[in-house]
């Protein structure tokens, strides 16, 4: 338990990593209610939230989808209580007719959305820029530039959301949600807000007669925005160069006007408030400018609104960002990249790129040492590969995307979003009676089947589409860290609850599903390749607990080695398959001796590498089974 | 080239491969499904043993028959001859489950016990489906793999295993065309530094084929007309009865010959053997005056190089092989029907260019 998440010390300083910040900026909000789906960088802070609840009096949940999470919120704020909804920028896209409809009838109690952006796509298939949801459904939108400004503003937005009785968002990027700072702890709530039984004539309904009363509170906030503490201005007042900075955009500003000693020549406008834009705010400053550069993660959000505001006002300002190409277009901002476009400001010339430290080869991604979804594929690619027609292979969101790397065998031929395979495959499966003349076989882990599986397979069992569904069922939701989902026995807040079967789901639907372990391979196959011979929609569930999970459960792993006196090395027609095909980080090839080896660091002791040795030279000894 | 690149684009997409097996049991890269090669995952090697041995990968065959038949007489159309026989297992057991005259049974058989192999690859289906390879280590092991399949299962996949375990170092096969030639290309070492064990390689014993049959196909045609459970037999009859037998629960089915053909492997259309030149001993269906009702209880053997004439010899002088006089014509026939198979072959590849 992290002491600093509830202690009562005002003005105590601690170190504190950006999805903690927001966690404190929660307790001092005095929150009721929280609701998440994980999702990478702030898939931790429901998880903290979930552990200091019973503490702090408020409750928390992981919900099975993000829709389900804000909605759940929309449920508390009627009876008006102060709730958060923690998403990525995936699933803030998810809920967007809930987040529209819900910016049409408003709140009660304070409701605030922080989703996180993951500019680089670190840990993500895009880098999608959430900003664009505040303006299309007409939400207030702030973001933090530091990780005390990423506590103090939950609060603040609280606040906001019940002055304007709207939602507010609270966008993050990677780096504040995973880097570390200095935070000044602030007061705690001497009591959290009570909860009011809903009267008989509250309403929050999404009617269109709501949409003018929705452009009044951001109108109002706009006007709230223009003296907003957290917008701000560094170096001279006004200058001729002028740069809008949004979120961290201003720290590698900052620092890039520094290395370039131009601190006197350039006014730094920081803008915590994305939507609406404090025009009265941005203007005066732009009348003063010749020039306006923008430095924003992602997309020219900010970049577009500050055009179009200066061509309503007909200002003559040449303005350069993201949007223009004198910043990258795409990627993760940094100091040489803010560099790059302060010195196309300044006409300071071209920046003299340093030299790479070391030539690192270029690296796929793969699945942890032991993992079971490596087993999973192996079974899957031999399957497709089985049949007549290479069968066609449709992925879903998870670490199970790593699918279309090595560790995967290169198995994914097509990736949407979380919950899509089953109805891209539904699709496919569809055409198979109109010339389509191939299997198909979708996949989806256990938590995204509850997260959004169950109503494309409800649609594929209903319209008769011939498709497969494997689901993977590794008992977590590894990718994000292991939170439970609704097939786990434990909820956020550590309480016991009755785990929800799979296979009663897909039984319900009127598919029979069929059990395999993917660690035993021959058998697997079987499985499966029964499952090809069949028509209409079919279910395997491919059930192996996370190496990860289980690493940390089983108190003595099985030892894994090769016997090399039996390895041919490479005199093998295996051409190295253990650590070249199979590719488990647990596999290495020893230079020395010129044959296989394994890392026993790395190794987990699952053991499938001995079964899929041709030689035989792989052993397994001892260890919990 | 990969090597599995190289056997997927000029064999397997050309539908050149046959699925003999030549390629796979030596690595987890190649296998075989329903009778088709499936490469499973891709391997960086360019000197695979698996495209040296494939008997559709470009071959030097003036050369092997220099190297492997010294002192045979070469006949065009059938390739190396020592002599022709009519031959039958003198067991009577051995003739009630084999096809025809159970000459492979019988020799094999013969062959384990005096020593001459010490095991045998062999094919072994039920009545003719769900055929597989086997190696035969006993009479009793050999004489269940009686009887002829028309699929073509991966055998050679259990040679290439047998060799690489090297436990067995007289190791006799029962080879189709497609595959006596995989067979001597492996006994050719095309890698010496990677043979394989190739020289534990013991007698090849080819067997006369005129064509295999897609393996679902077949199992398609067989579930048409019978109780694939209680199939024991198939066979194919003269070409002037234009059918194919099925015997099941002992009542013989016959099918239309036409219907049976457009089953058959399109890698077949391609092939110019049908005696299986490459082999110690060739043996297939006698063709004779006598009809059918006798000559489906005899054999045709030829034998092709002197451990082969050793062999035959040997068995006929023990009374393991029934012979009876060879028809003057026989050859003559024989040489005709090959040659017959070799033309459509040849045609059916001109008309392909």
């Amino acid at each position: 338990m992290k002491w600093y998440l509830t202690a009562d010390d005002p003005g105590k300083v601690c170190l504190l990593q950006g999805n903690e910040a927001i966690v404190r900026g929660a307790v001092e909000a005095g929150i009721n209610f929280a609701a998440s789906y994980p999702g990478s960088p702030s898939s931790q802070v429901l998880g903290m939230l979930g552990e200091i609840a019973e503490e702090r009096g408020f409750y928390a949940e992981w919900s099975a989808n993000e829709i389900c999470a804000i909605q759940a919120c929309f449920g508390a704020s009627l009876a008006n209580a102060r709730s958060i909804c923690v998403v990525k920028q995936n699933g803030l896209f998810l809920m967007a007719d809930a987040l529209h409809c819900g910016a049409q009838h408003g709140v009660k109690g304070g409701l605030v959305i922080v989703t996180s952006d993951d500019p680089d796509a670190h840990s993500s298939t895009n880098e999608f820029d959430s900003r664009h949801t505040a303006k299309t459904a007409n939400i207030p939108m702030l973001e933090p530039t530091t990780i005390q400004e990423a506590k103090d503003m939950v609060p603040y937005a609280f606040e906001l959301s019940e002055k304007l009785r709207q939602v507010v968002i609270i966008r993050l990027t990677t780096r504040v949600c995973h880097g570390r700072s200095n935070v000044a702890l602030g007061e705690l709530p001497k009591e959290i807000r009570k909860i009011s039984n809903v009267g008989e004539w509250d309403r929050l309904t999404c009617v269109n007669f709501m949409h003018k009363p929705m452009l009044d509170k951001l109108d109002k906030a706009e006007e709230i925005f223009e003296t907003c503490e957290y917008n701000r201005i560094e170096g001279p007042d006004f200058s001729e160069n002028l740069v809008i900075c949004g979120g961290t955009g201003r720290l590698y500003a900052k620092e890039a006007i520094k290395r370039l000693g131009a601190e006197e020549k350039v006014t730094l406008m920081s803008l915590a408030t994305i939507w609406p834009i404090p025009r009265k705010y941005v203007l005066d400053r732009m009348k003063a400018a010749k020039r306006v550069l923008v430095v924003e993660e992602v997309d020219p959000v900010i970049e577009d609104a500050i055009a179009a505001l200066a061509g309503r006002e007909g200002i003559n300002i040449k303005i350069m960002g993201r949007g223009t190409g004198d910043m990258v277009r795409i990627g993760e901002l940094n100091q040489d990249k803010a560099e790059d476009g302060i010195r196309k400001l300044l006409d300071m010339g071209p920046r003299t790129p340093d030299k790479p430290v070391a030539d690192l080869p270029a690296r796929e991604m793969n699945f942890c040492a032991g993992c079971p979804h490596r087993a999973t594929f192996y079974v899957l690619k031999r399957v497709l590969r089985m049949e007549k027609v290479y069968g066609c292979s449709i992925g879903d969101i998870g670490c199970y995307f790593m699918q279309g790397q090595n560790g995967g065998f290169y198995s994914n031929q097509m990736d949407n979003c979380m919950g899509s395979g089953i109805n891209v495959a539904e699709g496919l499966g569809q055409l198979t009676k109109y010339g389509l003349d191939q299997k198909v076989i979708t996949v989806c882990g256990d938590s995204t089947f509850f997260h959004s599986i169950i109503p494309g397979l409800i649609s594929a069992k209903f319209n008769m589409s011939n498709v497969i569904l494997m689901i993977l069922d590794n008992s977590a939701t590894a990718m994000t860290g292991f939170q439970p989902h609704p097939g786990c026995d434990v909820t956020a807040m550590g309480k016991p609850t009755q785990p929800i079967s799979i296979e009663a789901i897909v039984r319900a639907i009127g598919i029979e599903p069929v059990v395999a372990d993917p660690f035993d391979i021959d058998d697997a196959v079987a499985k499966l390749r029964g499952l090809t011979k069949k028509d209409g929609t079919q279910v395997i569930i491919m059930r192996q607990p996370c190496a990860t999970l289980m690493s940390k459960r089983v108190k003595v792993k099985k030892r894994v080695y090769v016997d090399q006196s039996v390895c041919f090395g490479d005199d093998c027609g295996c051409n190295r398959f253990c650590s070249r095909v199979w590719g488990c980080p647990g596999n290495s090839w020893d230079f020395k001796a010129g044959k296989a080896v394994i890392d026993t660091v790395s190794c987990v002791g699952c053991g499938v590498c001995a079964k899929l040795c041709p030689s035989g030279a792989i052993k397994v000894e001892g260890g919990e089974e | 080239m990969l090597s599995t690149i190289a056997l997927d684009t000029q064999v397997i997409q050309k539908d050149l491969c046959t699925g003999c097996g030549a390629c796979q049991g030596m690595c987890p890269y190649w296998g075989s499904v329903e009778g088709r090669t499936i490469c499973y995952f891709d391997c960086d090697r360019t000197e695979g043993r698996c495209q040296s041995f494939c008997p559709k990968m470009p071959t030097d065959l003036e050369a092997l028959r220099a190297k492997f038949f010294e002192g045979s007489e070469i006949i065009p159309e059938i390739g190396p001859f020592r002599a022709l026989y009519l031959t039958q297992a003198a067991d009577p057991e051995i003739r009630k489950n084999s096809q025809h005259g159970g000459t492979i049974t019988a020799l094999t058989e013969f062959a384990l016990k005096e020593g001459f192999i010490d095991s045998c690859v062999m094919t072994k289906s039920e009545g003719g489906l769900n055929a597989r390879g086997e190696l035969a280590t006993t009479a009793e092991e050999i004489r269940a793999c009686s009887g002829s399949s028309f699929q073509i299962p991966p055998t050679l996949a259990v040679l290439n295993k047998t060799l690489k375990e090297n436990k067995y170092k007289k190791v006799g096969v029962v080879t189709t065309p497609c595959k006596g030639l995989a067979v001597y290309k492996m006994k050719n070492k095309p890698l010496p530094e990677k043979d394989n064990n190739a020289d534990n390689i013991g007698i090849v014993f080819g067997v006369f084929c005129g064509w295999g049959l897609d393996w679902n196909g077949l199992e398609d045609i067989c579930g048409k007309y019978s109780d694939v459970t209680k199939l024991s037999h198939m066979d194919i009859p003269p070409s002037k009865y234009h059918r194919m037998d099925l015997v099941a629960d002992g009542q013989e089915i016959h099918v239309d010959l036409d219907e049976v053909e457009a089953q058959v492997r399109p890698a077949c259309h391609y092939c110019t053997d049908m005696t299986c030149e490459f082999a110690d001993i060739s043996v297939g269906g006698a063709r004779s005056a006598d009809g059918w009702d006798v000559d489906k209880s005899w054999n045709q053997l030829i034998v092709r190089s002197a451990k082969g004439e050793e062999l035959v010899k040997l068995a006929i002088e023990k009374g393991v092989l029934n012979v009876k006089e060879v028809p003057e014509t026989a050859l003559e026939k024989l040489k005709k029907a090959a040659a017959g198979k070799r033309s459509k072959a040849v045609a059916k590849a001109a008309e392909d260019k």
